[in-house]
């Protein structure tokens, strides 16, 4: 249903497609004149950018929509698990993104020429599912946080960017400042996009506990997530129901 | 739970409060008393109605009695599931109807609309189609299935509400004003498919602002007032409250305020209600005097231009507003 009305407004292809590869393109045209994996850096973050956008914004805006319509109260009353119900919708808006990321990828290539080659693509393949397996898990975390308040759309603008840099996904978290890398090390994407580099260039150096062990921090990540989103949903759930607080808008 | 419950909803001593605040910086904490303590039953097969004024607490029960929000104290059982720890046996069972315009996704059809909902309640996708063809047929919406909700008119989403609800193939139906804001047609149509549900033995709790509807549907009523029920019958035994009395009832222009204070002012007179429609005001005097009562009225209502006087027999909103006043 997601999926469905997200289609049905023509605008989501300014924040899905357009955004990312603005943003892909002018970090291209930055790191022209550096050495190394940019490419990689520029590409994987306009597909980061796009995955974690949507993902955010499904579960988020996903709920606050439900909200606004009058339709949260209908759901709520289904013998459905909310959490499931957001899980879902995280997930299939994190493979939309997926499929934005391929787009970008093939728009890049198309104006800037082969800039990306994947050295390994079948581990690079179980990286980027990983990666969206946590990316679709960290939005059920937050969206219950979306609804207990009455601002999702503030929060979900809010927490756009923070979770893109501080995953380190267009530059190294190496170059954020010391303290902001306990929060970058924290989040299961941070890991999935360095695996996800291990994978694409054998010369790759990242995190530097190589690629398994950040494949294990992303699926052990993921399950902590799911665990932790699980039950912030039982207790907003009752939250919203002792404060009755789940039509207010 | 083994075997059929005797009742379909037992509530006993339902109570809930909500918070609310006043002020923005320094903030001052109200607790509101919404539903102050009810108890009733309904039986399997049965519509039930409740009805009461504005913030009588009637959303209130219903949203209790359908798990969307926790009584404050009290309990009640539904289909003889206890409402605080058998909260999915309970949605599995029960189908929800809210009237007016909010409650369906817009940008898609009716028809997707139904799937989604037969999904969440985990209908088998082997039925699921088949069911919702049927109710589709039901309520007359077959021929614009597949177009989006945005385009239908208000008595066709509250079709497709009615619709949604069922898809679930509910024992018990929770309608909180379903014909609200519809045209004469459309809430006809809309009291026809309730009746249709009775037929089918599904057990209904309606609630209403409507008494001739309430009349016309419900085995029994309550009539909630201030968070208490103040009465339950069945509507010719709510009649009886008004048994003693006559109306008079006044279509008139330029009827004002003071006139109708006037009115209540009067030891003759037991209550006045004033309705509003066009320019034509319709103002019903309920008192025991009967026809007796009237050249007092003309005088009283001296200024205004009457159109019709007469008396009448007292209906249940007589006897409702007898109740809640």
């Amino acid at each position: 249903m997601s999926l469905l009305h997200f289609f049905a407004d023509p605008q989501w292809i300014i924040p899905n497609i357009i955004a990312p590869f603005i943003f892909t393109a002018v970090a291209l045209v930055l790191f022209r004149n550096v050495s190394g994996s940019v490419a990689l850096y520029a590409v994987l973050g306009g597909g980061m950018m796009g995955m974690w956008g949507n993902t955010l914004y499904g579960s988020g805006f996903a709920l606050a929509f439900d909200r606004w319509n009058g339709t949260i109260e209908y759901v709520l009353a289904t013998p459905s698990r909310l959490v499931w119900i957001i899980a879902g919708r995280s997930a299939s808006n994190a493979v939309l993104g997926l499929v934005n990321a391929l787009a970008i990828l093939a728009v890049v290539m198309i104006g800037y020429g082969p800039l990306l080659a994947v050295a390994d693509p079948i581990l690079f393949l179980v990286a980027l599912i990983l990666t969206l397996a946590s990316l679709s898990t960290l939005g059920v975390v937050l969206c219950s946080a979306f609804l207990l308040s009455r601002s999702a759309s503030v929060m979900t603008n809010g927490l756009e960017f923070p979770i893109y840099v501080a995953s380190g996904s267009m530059f190294p978290i190496a170059l954020l400042p010391f303290w902001s890398h306990p929060l970058s090390l924290s989040l299961g994407p941070t890991w999935g996009i360095d695996a996800m580099r291990y994978a694409a260039d054998s010369t790759y150096k990242g995190l530097g506990f190589g690629y398994w062990i950040d494949v294990s921090v992303v699926m052990i990540s993921t399950i902590v997530y799911l665990a932790i989103g699980f039950w912030l949903f039982i207790v907003a759930e009752k939250k919203v129901r002792d404060d009755a607080t789940l039509v207010e808008y | 739970m083994t075997g059929r419950p005797e009742k379909a909803i037992t509530v006993s001593e339902l109570r809930r409060t909500y918070q609310t605040s006043k002020g923005i910086f320094r903030k001052k904490k109200e607790i509101v008393e919404a539903v102050k303590g009810i108890s009733f039953d309904v039986e399997f097969g049965e519509l039930f109605g409740l009805v009461g004024p504005n913030g009588a607490g009637k959303t209130t029960t219903i949203k209790i009695l359908t798990t969307l929000l926790t009584p404050t104290s009290g309990n009640a059982r539904v289909l003889g599931f206890d409402i605080a720890r058998d909260v999915v046996e309970i949605r599995r069972r029960i189908g929800i109807i809210f009237g007016g315009e909010r409650g369906l996704y817009y940008r898609v059809s009716g028809r997707e609309n139904l799937r989604y909902f037969a999904d969440l309640y985990g209908v088998p996708l082997a039925k699921r189609d088949k069911r919702i063809n049927e109710l589709l047929d039901m309520v007359g919406l077959s021929e614009r299935a597949d177009s989006k909700v945005e385009s239908y008119s208000r008595g066709m989403k509250q079709r497709l509400h009615i619709a949604k609800g069922l898809v679930n193939d509910p024992e018990l139906i929770f309608m909180d004003e379903p014909t609200i804001g519809l045209d004469p047609q459309a809430a006809r149509d809309t009291r026809a498919m309730i009746k249709q549900l009775v037929e089918k033995e599904k057990t209904i709790l309606l609630t209403t602002h409507y008494m001739f509807e309430a009349d016309e549907l419900c085995h029994r009523i309550g009539v909630i007032s201030n968070g208490e029920i103040a009465a339950l019958d069945t509507p010719s035994g709510l009649k009886r409250f008004v048994k003693d009395i006559s109306v008079i009832e006044v279509e008139a222009f330029g009827i004002v305020d003071s006139d109708i204070a006037s009115l209540r002012q009067r030891p003759e007179v037991k209550s006045v209600s004033s309705n509003l429609e066009g320019e034509r005001q319709t103002v019903r005097i309920q008192t025991p005097k009967g026809s007796e009562f009237i050249p007092q009225v003309t005088k009283i209502l001296s200024g205004a231009k009457i159109f019709d006087i007469r008396t009448k027999e007292p209906t249940l909103e007589d006897a409702y507003l007898r109740l809640v006043s």
